[in-house]
C-alpha cells in the first residue's frame, strides 16, 4: 500500500488537494479536499441583489459569467422578472463566448500536458508532422518555426512553466509528430481563447468579471456594428474549434484508449440546464435541464438539493437544501499524519447531493442529458439549421473511435474528455444561430434588453450552469436586502468530500480503480482530476 | 548552448511575425506606461530581450478566484506565452505550471533558495481560523506567503484581493482576509511592494511593471522602489488595526475614470442613462446616475482598456463599481445607487461616503449640483489626489442653463 498525495493539484481553479491509497499499481480510495475558504455567502448578506450580480460572480475568475447569469436569475425569480427577448439572446451570446473561452483554455493549457509532451516535440520530424497534420485533418501551423522555437526555449535550460514535470513518464506516448502539432495548437489556442474573451468584452466590458447581464436584462445594448465584431471573432473561434480542438482530440484518442476503461465516476449526472429558449423552461433549454442515472433520464428541481457537512469544516447544520442553508466556517484539525480517522473533516466543500447521490455535474452529464433527451424524441434546436446536435456528435464519435452504437463508453475518463470538446462544437454552432436571431430583431426595432423589478421582496433561486458544471445560487429579499444566499458552484458538485453517510464524491469516486503506473509520479491522478476541470 | 545574448527574441518574435518595429513600437507603449520618454525604448527592448539568462519568477496564489491569472492570459503584447516562456522563467504559477504536488512544492524551493526572483502573488492573505482557511499539503497559505516573500527581490500584489483583500475583505470578512502588504508589516518583511489594483487587475499593467523590474534589477534590485514613479495611499486594516501604505505605480492611479472617459462630454452636457437597456444607452450617456463611481475610482481603465483593448465597462454600458479603489465592495455598494455624497478623493481608505467633510470644487462638483443630484457636497481631496480642476465661470452657467437631471 502507498498514500500518494498530489497537493497543489496544478493546472485548475482554486486550491485542490487530491490523496489517493494506492495497492498494486491501481488506486484502491481516495480522498479530494478543497482548502480555501472565503466567505462569499456571509459577505452578500444585507447588500442589494444587484450587488450579489456583481460580488458573488468574483468567487470563480474562470466561470465568473455563470456565476453572474446564476445570481440574476435568482434575483430575477425572487422579484417576478422575466427579462425581455433581446436580455435573453445577449446571455446566451455571452455565455456561448465563455464556454468557447474556457473549453479551449481546459484542453490545450490545462490537460494537454497530461498527454501532450512539448519536450518530446523536439525530436519531431518537420515533414513527417506536416502530414501527420494532413492525415489527422487537422490544422498545419508553420510546424518548423514552432520547433525552432521549442528548441531555443529549450536550450536556454530554463523550462519556466515546464520546470520539474516528469516529462519521461511512459504515459506520455504520443508520436513526437503529434507532441508538436499538439504544442503547436497549445500556442495558437492562447490566441484562440483571448479572442472569445474579446467577445465577453464587448458584451461585458471585461473578462474576468463581465458588467453587463445585469438582474433584468443586459445593459448592453449591441449595434449592428458591435453584432459584426462579435460574429468575426465567433467565426474565427468555430473554425479553430472545427479544425484543431476537434480533430486533435480525435488524433489523441487512439493512443489512450485504455482511458475508457477507468475513470467512470458515480455514473449519476446532474444538468441544471443552459443557453435559454423563448420559451423560459429549463427542460427545454438548449442544453437541457435533466438527471441521469445509469443513462436513464429523470426530471431534476433545486429542491433535490441537499449539503452535508460531515465531512468539512462548518459547524453549520447538515443535510439542508441550500433554500434553508447556513455557512458557518469552524476549523477543527486535519489530522494529515494520520488520515482518515473516523470522523475526520477534510475539506472546505460541503458534501453536495441531489436525490441523496453522489452527482457529477460538467459537460460529460449536460452531453449525456442532452444525447437522452434527443433519443427520447425532444427537438433541441427548435429546428436550427446548420447545428450538430449533441446526439449527432456523440454518435459520430463514436462511430470514429469503433464503438458505435456504445454511449456507456462515454462514461469514463476518455468520454469526459471528449463530451467537453464536443459540447464546444455544439455551442459555437449555436453561437452564430443566436447572433442571427438577434440581427433580426434589431431589424424588426422591437427588442427589449431590460425590465425593471415591481417588488422588492421574494425569495428564488437560479440554476444554470457554467462551462465546468451545475451552478445555482439562492436568494431571500426583504426589503430590497438580501437576508438569504447560498451558492453551490459547479466544481462543489465535482470535488465533494464524503457525504454523512461516507459516501464518496464524484471525483473521488472516479480515481478508484485507476491503475498508477508509477505511484512516484502519478500522471493518471492529475489525467482523472483535470478531466472534471476543476 | 546557451542562446546569443543579442537579437534571440527578435527570433522569437520573428517565428510569430513579429517586426523589430512592432516591437521596438511596444517598448515605447511600455515607456509611456512607466512614465519614461520614448527615448528608453531602446533600454527597455535591451531589458526584455537580455537572452542569454531569463530572470526566475513564481507567480503564487492565494485567496484568489484565478480571475487575475484569466486576465493575464489576455495581454495583448507581448503575448502571453512569451512573457511566461521568453521574458521570465516563471518557475511556479498554479494555474498553467506543468508540475503538480511535491514537484510543485520543489519548483518554489528551489527558486527561493536560488533567490534574485521576483513574486506575483494573486489573491488574498488568508489569516481567518488561525490561518487554516487557505491550506497547501497541510501549510498555512501565510507561511508559503512569509517564505516566498522574504527572498524575493520584489513583489507585485496583483488585483484587489492582494492589495488590500478585495471582495474578501468586505463585511464582516469572515475568513480574516487582508492584503500583501499589510500582512508583511505584520511579520516585519521588508520586501518592496507594488500594488496594481482592480478586479481582475489588467494584464498591460502588469507587464509594465515587470519590465521595469527587468530594467531595475539588472543594476539594483534594491532600486526597484526608488527607480519607479509611484503613488502611495494609506489605510486602516480592520483585521490587524494597523495603517497600511500602499506602493501603485503612478501611470495606474494618478487620474480618476471620470478624468479620461469617453463620456463625460455627456456628462458635463447633462445627458444621462437613466435605464438600463434604453435608448439613452445606444447613444453612450454618462452613466453617473445608474450608480456609475468613475469620478471617484482612480485607474487608468479608460486609456488601456481590457482584453486587448476592445471595451471596458463603461463602453459596454454597465457602470464603474469602483473596483480600483480601496475596499472596494464596502465603499461602493450599492453599485446602482448615486452616492448621497460623493468621495471624489482617493486616500480616504474605509471612510464611507457620507462622512467625508468635501471639499467643493471643479466641473464635475458644478455639473452635480447644478443637475441637482442631491449631492451635499463633491471634490477632490487630499494631498495625493490629482490637481483640483478650476471650474470656470462659462461651464458653471453653462451646466446651470442645460440642466438635465430629468
Amino acid at each position: 500500500m502507498a498514500r500518494v498525495v498530489v497537493d497543489p493539484l496544478t493546472r485548475i481553479e482554486g486550491h485542490l488537494r487530491v490523496e489517493c491509497e494506492v495497492q498494486d499499481n491501481k488506486i484502491v480510495d481516495a480522498w479530494v479536499a478543497g482548502t480555501l475558504y472565503r466567505g462569499m455567502e456571509t459577505i452578500l448578506l444585507d447588500r442589494s441583489p444587484e450587488d450579489a450580480f456583481y460580488v458573488s460572480q468574483r468567487i470563480c475568475g474562470v466561470c465568473p459569467i455563470s456565476h453572474s447569469h446564476a445570481s440574476a436569475q435568482a434575483t430575477e425569480d425572487a422579484l417576478g422578472i422575466t427579462i425581455p427577448e433581446g436580455g435573453r439572446l445577449v446571455r446566451n451570446l455571452l455565455e456561448a463566448a465563455q464556454y468557447l473561452h474556457s473549453h479551449i483554455l481546459w484542453f490545450y493549457h490545462l490537460t494537454a500536458l497530461d498527454y501532450v509532451s512539448p519536450i518530446n516535440a523536439l525530436s519531431a520530424n518537420i515533414a513527417d508532422t506536416y502530414a501527420l497534420a494532413e492525415a489527422a485533418g487537422t490544422r498545419v501551423n508553420d510546424f518548423g518555426a514552432v520547433a525552432a522555437r521549442l528548441t531555443a526555449f529549450a536550450e536556454n535550460g530554463q523550462l519556466s512553466i515546464l520546470t520539474g514535470h516528469y516529462w519521461d513518464h511512459p504515459g506520455y506516448a504520443l508520436p513526437p509528430e503529434l507532441d508538436l502539432i499538439a504544442t503547436s495548437h497549445y500556442l495558437e489556442a492562447l490566441e484562440m481563447q483571448a479572442v472569445a474573451n474579446e467577445i465577453v468584452a464587448i458584451i461585458a466590458g471585461k473578462f474576468s468579471h463581465p458588467m453587463t447581464s445585469v438582474p433584468g436584462g443586459t445593459a448592453f445594448v449591441p449595434t449592428v456594428e458591435k453584432l459584426d465584431d462579435i460574429l468575426f471573432r465567433f467565426i474565427r473561434v468555430k473554425e479553430f474549434i472545427d479544425t484543431a480542438l476537434i480533430p486533435d482530440t480525435l488524433a489523441i484518442a487512439p493512443f489512450i484508449l485504455d482511458a475508457t476503461t477507468y475513470g467512470a465516476g458515480t455514473g449519476n449526472f446532474l444538468s441544471w440546464g443552459v443557453f435559454e429558449k423563448s420559451s423560459r423552461v429549463a427542460e427545454e433549454r438548449y442544453l437541457p435541464r435533466g438527471f441521469a442515472q445509469g443513462l436513464a433520464a429523470e426530471t431534476v428541481s433545486p429542491d433535490d438539493v441537499t449539503e452535508d457537512v460531515a465531512h468539512a469544516w462548518y459547524s453549520s447544520g447538515t443535510g439542508l437544501n441550500p433554500a434553508q442553508g447556513e455557512t458557518v466556517a469552524k476549523f477543527t484539525e486535519y489530522n494529515m499524519d494520520d488520515f482518515p480517522g473516523e470522523s475526520d473533516k477534510y475539506s472546505w466543500g460541503k458534501a453536495v447531493r441531489c436525490k441523496g447521490l453522489s452527482t457529477e455535474s460538467g459537460p460529460l452529464a449536460r452531453m449525456v442529458v442532452a444525447y437522452l433527451a434527443e433519443k427520447g424524441g425532444q427537438d433541441l434546436t427548435g429546428g436550427a439549421t446548420g447545428v450538430r446536435t449533441p446526439a449527432a456528435l456523440i454518435d459520430s464519435t463514436l462511430e470514429a473511435l469503433g464503438v458505435a452504437g456504445k454511449p456507456e463508453v462515454l462514461v469514463s475518463l476518455l468520454g469526459r474528455v471528449a463530451a467537453r470538446n464536443l459540447e464546444a462544437a455544439y455551442v459555437a454552432d449555436l453561437a452564430l444561430v443566436w447572433i442571427n436571431e438577434l440581427i433580426e430583431a434589431l431589424r424588426g426595432g422591437d427588442v427589449k434588453f431590460w425590465e425593471a423589478a415591481e417588488t422588492n421582496n421574494g425569495s428564488g433561486v437560479g440554476a444554470w450552469e457554467a462551462p465546468r458544471g451545475s451552478v445555482a445560487h439562492w436568494i431571500g429579499v426583504k426589503g430590497g436586502k438580501i437576508d438569504h444566499y447560498q451558492i453551490v458552484a459547479p466544481t462543489t458538485w465535482n470535488t465533494a468530500p464524503r457525504d454523512d453517510n461516507g459516501v464518496r464524491g464524484p471525483l473521488e469516486e472516479a480515481l478508484i480503480g485507476a491503475p498508477v503506473a508509477d505511484p512516484e509520479r502519478p500522471l493518471e491522478v492529475l489525467r482523472i482530476g483535470h478531466s472534471f476541470d476543476p | 548552448m546557451a542562446q546569443e545574448a543579442h537579437g534571440a527574441i527578435y527570433d522569437l518574435l520573428a517565428v510569430r511575425g513579429v517586426s523589430r518595429r512592432d516591437f521596438l513600437k511596444y517598448c515605447s507603449y511600455v515607456a509611456a506606461m512607466l512614465g519614461l520618454s520614448e527615448a528608453a525604448a531602446p533600454q527597455i527592448a535591451a531589458a526584455v530581450e537580455k537572452g542569454a539568462k531569463l530572470k526566475p519568477a513564481l507567480w503564487i496564489n492565494g485567496g484568489s478566484c484565478t480571475g487575475c491569472t484569466e486576465s493575464m492570459a489576455q495581454v495583448d503584447s507581448p503575448d502571453v506565452a512569451t512573457v511566461v516562456l521568453e521574458i521570465l522563467s516563471i518557475n511556479a504559477f498554479e494555474t498553467i505550471m506543468a508540475a503538480a504536488g511535491h514537484d510543485a512544492e520543489k519548483n518554489i524551493a528551489d527558486t527561493v533558495a536560488a533567490g534574485g526572483y521576483l513574486l506575483i502573488y494573486e489573491g488574498s492573505v488568508m489569516t481567518g481560523e488561525d490561518g487554516n482557511t487557505l491550506l497547501v499539503n497541510g501549510h498555512k497559505g501565510t507561511d508559503i506567503l512569509e517564505e516566498v516573500a522574504a527572498g524575493a527581490d520584489a513583489i507585485l500584489a496583483v488585483g484587489a484581493c492582494a492589495v488590500d483583500g478585495g471582495w474578501v475583505y468586505a463585511h464582516p470578512n469572515p475568513a480574516k482576509a487582508i492584503g500583501v502588504q499589510s500582512f508583511l508589516d505584520t511579520v516585519n518583511i521588508k520586501t518592496p511592494v507594488v500594488n496594481l489594483p482592480c478586479c481582475p487587475t489588467s494584464p498591460e499593467w502588469i507587464v509594465a511593471m515587470v519590465v521595469q523590474w527587468l530594467l531595475v534589477a539588472e543594476d539594483d534590485p534594491a532600486t526597484f522602489l526608488a527607480k519607479t514613479k509611484l503613488r502611495t495611499r494609506t489605510y486602516r486594516d480592520t483585521v490587524t488595526g494597523r495603517d497600511v501604505t500602499l506602493n501603485y505605480p503612478e501611470y495606474v492611479i494618478g487620474s480618476t475614470i471620470h478624468d479620461n472617459c469617453p463620456r463625460r462630454g455627456h456628462f458635463e452636457n447633462g445627458h444621462f442613462v437613466t435605464e438600463f437597456g434604453s435608448e439613452e444607452e445606444a447613444k453612450g450617456y454618462c452613466l453617473y446616475k445608474v450608480g456609475c463611481k468613475g469620478p471617484q475610482t482612480f485607474t487608468q481603465c479608460p486609456i488601456t482598456r481590457w482584453n486587448r483593448s476592445v471595451s471596458w465597462c463603461v463602453q459596454s454600458g454597465a457602470p464603474c463599481i469602483g473596483c480600483g479603489g480601496l475596499n472596494w465592495v464596502d465603499n461602493n455598494t450599492p453599485f446602482f445607487k448615486r452616492l448621497s455624497s460623493m468621495q471624489m478623493g482617493d486616500t480616504l481608505g474605509n471612510v464611507q461616503p457620507g462622512s467625508v467633510a468635501a471639499v467643493v470644487g471643479g466641473v464635475a462638483a458644478a455639473a452635480l449640483v447644478a443637475h441637482g443630484l442631491g449631492m451635499k457636497a463633491a471634490g477632490r481631496i487630499g494631498p495625493d489626489g490629482p490637481p483640483v480642476e478650476t471650474a470656470k465661470a462659462y461651464d458653471r452657467k453653462r451646466m446651470a442653463k442645460k440642466g438635465g437631471d430629468k
